[in-house]
């Protein structure tokens, strides 16, 4: 639940009051392209619970799960399942992260 | 799988430097380290590749909420980590057997910084000779 004053950029986005360009939604997640994509294929997967890191995913929470079920349809939406990509969750500064609501890198190059 | 390294660690048919282990998984050291810290966690059931897990296994959830008590006992993974999986042969994915990175003591955030820095330093340059004062 995210508390009225919280000013996040991805609940912003994943609540639909700032635009992305979004290639997949769920109940529990929603992923659009990276605006600065480091890669030919770079996705963002942002759970709609807005959770600050990898650290603060409570033990029984499955967004984990969630996450990487949806990277899978990604991929297979991108047609880079089977020839290889990446996911990636940088926790904390120390870990290379910038925007505190947990979300995870889908990179990968273009097939073919 | 009789033929897969990670099965044979996990089964003690090969050494490993065992950091963490429990009924679902177990987490040693990287044998070709690319970061201070690098932690593999594996699962102990054989599952190719992130691709394969069913739909609705909460493995990966376990594999997360491990990296995150190896990452809080262990002081290079205090101030932040990475953890990421390569899936495919264009993915990074050299084992087959799923299984995550725990990477830390790059201090990834400072990487970003810096090489933006000289980003645009290298940039100005170039801007410079091609353009003059």
């Amino acid at each position: 639940m995210t508390p009225p004053e919280h000013e996040c950029l991805f609940c912003d986005i994943v609540q639909g009051r700032k635009s992305a360009d979004v290639v997949y939604s769920d109940e529990h997640v929603v992923a659009f392209w990276d605006i600065r994509p480091a890669r030919p294929i770079h996705i963002l997967i942002v759970p709609r619970e807005h959770i600050a890191t990898l650290n603060d995913v409570p033990e029984d929470n499955h967004i984990l799960s969630r996450i990487g079920q949806a990277a899978v349809k990604v991929a297979q939406k991108f047609g880079v399942a089977d020839v290889g990509y990446r996911i990636f969750v940088n926790v904390n500064r120390g870990g290379g992260q910038v925007i505190f609501h947990l979300h995870t890198h889908l990179v990968a190059d273009k097939p073919g | 799988m009789t033929d897969c390294v990670f099965c044979k660690i996990i089964a003690g048919e090969i050494p490993s430097r065992t950091v963490y282990e429990d009924d679902q998984v177990v987490a040693f050291w990287d044998a070709h380290p690319t970061a201070p810290t690098h932690i593999l966690i594996v699962p102990r059931k054989h599952v190719p590749t992130l691709n394969d897990l069913e739909e609705g296994d909460p493995i990966l959830c376990h594999m997360a909420e491990v990296a995150k008590r190896i990452a809080a006992n262990l002081e290079a993974a205090r101030n932040g980590y990475r953890f990421f999986i390569n899936v495919g042969p264009e993915g990074g994915q050299v084992i087959f057997h799923l299984h995550a990175h725990l990477m830390a003591g790059n201090d990834f955030g400072m990487m970003i910084i810096k090489s933006s820095i000289a980003i645009a330093i290298l940039l100005r340059k170039i801007k410079k000779w091609i353009f003059g004062k």
